[in-house]
């Protein structure tokens, strides 16, 4: 198998990992959208943007969620989800310093971790999406490398 | 048959495992009320997960300010695990 192929493979594999974390977020919030507006409603910073928030949010997720899951748009996909994942990760740490007891407004099982371990969750995931980033850059080098000596 | 698999079967997948992982995880925590007194602004409240009550060693907090059960300093300062 070439590396190439190994790459690709890689890539493929994350861009699915990541588009299963978006459709189940924004799935758990959308079920619960009350919920996750008045969640929203009571933030730090974000409060006054709740009601456009409670829609934008979801959808985007979804967005990215379903350019992952399309070959010719994952580059693009990932990019947007360290942005989004790097995004959320700011305004919890940003959160921590002004409170402990503010609720998360995270969807479904992802609401039980606490502001610490929802962090390394975040960081998870965005290393993972970094990794695809470092995987499709080889990949276009490998590509151009090809190209070069054909 | 492989790119089939992997451009149809394996994305559909995916995305029914998701959306049957919010329905199946979905949260039924309810929050409850809070008050804190803030000087010169009186009592406010907010909304704090279940997880805060009368029991737990660590102290609800928002901001520097202790969570009460009630808009009274006599009342119950909310704790958590």
């Amino acid at each position: 198998m070439s590396k190439t192929t190994t790459y690709q493979k890689l890539i493929y594999a994350i861009g699915l990992v990541l588009s299963v974390l978006f459709i189940y977020t924004a799935t758990s919030k959308l079920v619960q959208l009350d919920t996750f507006q008045s969640q929203l409603e009571r933030m730090p910073y974000l409060s006054p943007y709740a009601t456009w928030l409670t829609w934008t949010v979801p959808f985007t997720e979804l967005v990215i969620a379903g350019l992952l899951l399309i070959e010719k748009h994952r580059t693009l996909a990932i990019y947007a989800s360290l942005f989004l994942l790097g995004f959320f990760t700011i305004y919890i740490t940003a959160v921590l310093q002004f409170s402990d007891s503010i609720p998360c407004s995270c969807g479904g099982v992802l609401s039980m971790l606490g502001w610490q371990d929802h962090i390394l969750f975040n960081l998870t995931f965005m290393a993972l999406a970094f990794c695809a980033i470092l995987l499709i850059r080889k990949q276009n080098k490998l590509k151009l490398l090809d190209q070069d000596t054909t | 048959m492989k790119t089939n698999f992997l451009k149809i079967v394996l994305p559909a997948f995916a995305i029914i495992l998701a959306v049957g992982l919010a329905f199946a995880t979905e949260d039924n925590s309810v929050d409850r009320l809070a008050y804190y007194n803030v000087p010169g602004q009186g009592w406010q409240s907010t909304m704090v997960q279940e997880s805060c009550d009368d029991s737990g060693a660590i102290p609800c907090k928002i901001g520097v300010y202790q969570l009460y059960e009630e808009p009274d300093f006599g009342s119950t300062q909310l704790h958590k695990d």
